[in-house]
């Protein structure tokens, strides 16, 4: 016969049990991890974990909580938030209505593709050397009583803050311009028909229209701050406490607390780690485990506001 | 058609418009006299949209429009100022509906209200009395009476088109287009809207578009029949659906292609 049924069993066989076996392989690590984590976390999980500051000249045990590294997440993720905010909508406005195609606008979008590939680490090194100037020195504090030296110390809350806010740029502004992309056109004809001016149906309309695609955007944004180690290394500082005056909650130590340095959580998981200071496991994945519940309850939020979103115009 | 200016609402006179570069109404003149109806019927692409939404300048945001000629309203070059507050208040004093109802996803108070207080202040009491004056201009009052501050997405399509019909009148305009406002629509709907469109009429200058030939003899008093970008024949309903000068038209009203 010069022609053979070709017999595709093996191949087929061997593709299932692929396609299986690397899925099994994905689920044992990942339930793996979620032991371990669960495992050490939840030995280290208390009350007193949470709301004590964490004491670093204790050898060894697990002294103190994580009460400043939780406070240094917030707020650095407040300001980063608060920082990349009224930017990103402004710019994905303008990309979605105001740039005309070509020149500028190819710029802009170009610029957006590019930060958003550069690591965070280069832009921390990036943030520093600008903020070491003694001109920056607002944002920190300035290095005093070495002799010669007119430099900005370049590591504080403030100066982390704006530095997030660059990293998460990108992401909020497409995001953004997504959100309003999907704001259907005939919103902007009814308005614009009816007389109103450009700006007032953009602000009155198509933002109330793109309210939760932006709200979704603001806490993706979110999300990458809290989980960024890299920054927070290069521009907050190594040490673990807060660095300004003392207290650090008093109000009127607040733009201290914010001129110095601190931690967050994934500062904190690294100090406490076999690779940093501590050698406490224990606390480390305590501290992982409160990030990523974090981490987790932005990410469920996001998904809810966007079903909320889908329920209202469907 | 009329040659006495005075009783023309709007003039329209060798306009050409092009996306792009790439031509959509190639020389188009027409007078619609007041306190008429006109209606441009023609196949799909032909340019009615284009030229539609050129007598209220929507088409100034589209990335590539490009227009000449002149079109005059009430004797004015309204392409005549560029100034951003002229063509504000051109869009102003003029309505438009479209194919597929607009209402913004808001209450149905608040899309009545949203026009006038864009330009207005003043007693709530007024803005909601207005409202309730034009939705029942339009018919739907009495079906919506006790929902008025519902969603107006919860209205069916027949509705929220009378919606967006009664929000165009909150600002009282002289003159109103309507693009296809009936073909999304079933009969009956149609029909209430049709007759809503003879009585608002009687003081006001209209415009429809519609690829209903029934609906275009029904309503209108001058028809303009567009084919490739042209105006090829214009006049009064009746002569050009029962006279038809050109074989074009004669076959595009017998229904021979759409
Ligand atoms: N925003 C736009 N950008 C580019 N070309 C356009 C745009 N809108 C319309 N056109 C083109 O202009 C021409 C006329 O379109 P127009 O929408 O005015 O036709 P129409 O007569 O309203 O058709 P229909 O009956 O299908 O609504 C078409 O060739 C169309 O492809
Ligand atoms: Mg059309």
């Amino acid at each position: 016969m010069p022609i053979k049924q070709k017999n595709h069993r093996a191949s087929d066989l061997a593709g299932t049990a692929y396609a299986h076996i690397s899925a099994a392989i994905i689920v044992c690590v990942f339930a793996f991890m979620l032991i371990v984590i669960l495992r050490y976390g939840f030995g280290a999980l208390s009350l007193r974990f949470l709301i004590e500051e964490p004491d670093p000249s204790a050898l060894g045990a697990s002294k103190g909580g994580i009460l400043t590294p939780l406070i240094g997440t917030v707020v650095l993720t407040l300001i980063g938030i608060l920082i990349a905010f009224p930017f990103a909508l402004a710019t994905a406005i303008y990309l979605g209505f105001y740039a005309k195609k070509g020149g500028f606008n190819t710029l802009v979008k170009g610029a957006v593709d590019i930060l958003s590939g550069v690591p965070t680490v280069v832009i921390a090194l990036f943030a520093l050397l600008v903020f070491t100037l003694p001109q920056f020195g607002f944002f920190s504090v300035m290095i005093e009583g070495v002799e010669g030296t007119n430099r900005a110390y370049g590591k504080s809350f403030l100066v982390a803050g704006i530095t997030m806010a660059i990293m998460i740029l990108p992401f909020v502004i497409k995001s953004m311009e997504e959100a309003l992309k999907a704001v259907p056109a005939s919103y902007m004809d009814a308005s614009l028909a009816l007389g109103a001016t450009k700006w007032r149906t953009i602000r009155k309309v198509i933002l109330g229209a793109a309210r939760d695609g932006l709200t979704t955007g603001v806490i993706l944004g979110m999300g990458r701050i809290v989980g960024d180690t890299a920054i927070v290394w290069l521009t907050l500082g190594g040490s673990i406490r807060m660095t300004g005056r003392k207290p650090w909650y008093a109000p009127e130590n607040w733009l201290s607390t914010l001129k110095n340095g601190g931690s967050t959580l994934t500062s904190y998981i690294y100090y406490a780690s076999p690779a940093g200071e501590g050698n406490q496991f224990d606390v480390a994945f305590g501290a992982s485990l409160v990030l990523i519940a974090i981490i987790l309850l932005l990410n469920l939020a996001a998904t809810l506001i966007g079903k909320a979103g889908a329920h209202k115009n469907g | 058609m009329d040659n006495t200016s005075k009783n023309i609402a709007i003039r329209i006179k060798n306009v050409t418009c092009s996306y792009g570069g790439k031509p959509a109404v190639r020389n188009a003149s027409l007078d619609v006299p007041q306190n008429s109806i006109c209606a441009f019927i023609g196949p799909s692409g032909c340019g009615k949209t284009t030229l539609l939404r050129s007598v209220n300048r929507l088409n100034d945001l589209t990335e590539g429009f490009a227009l000449s000629g002149s079109i005059e309203i009430n004797g004015e070059n309204i392409y005549g100022n560029d100034a951003a507050s002229h063509v504000e208040a051109l869009r102003r004093n003029i309505g438009m509906i479209f194919q597929q109802p607009n209402p913004l996803p808001t209450g149905i108070l608040k899309n009545m209200y949203m026009p006038i207080k864009a330009h207005y202040t003043g007693e709530k009491k007024y803005f909601y009395e207005k409202a309730v004056e034009k939705l029942k201009t339009a018919g739907l009052y009495d079906e919506i009476e006790h929902r008025l501050d519902r969603t107006a997405l919860s209205l069916s399509g027949g509705q929220q088109q009378r919606l967006c019909i009664a929000r165009a009148l909150m600002l009282e305009p002289k003159i109103m287009l309507f693009d296809e406002p009936c073909s999304a629509l079933d009969p009956i709907a149609t029909y209430k809207i049709e007759d809503m469109l003879l009585e608002l009429k009687k003081e006001r200058t209209m415009i429809i578009v519609t690829h209903n030939m029934e609906q275009a003899r029904r309503v209108s008093d001058y028809t303009a029949f567009f084919y490739q970008g042209e105006i090829v024949e214009a006049g009064r309903t009746n002569d050009v659906f029962f006279n038809p000068k050109t074989e074009l038209l004669d076959q595009y009203i017998r229904g021979r292609f759409s």
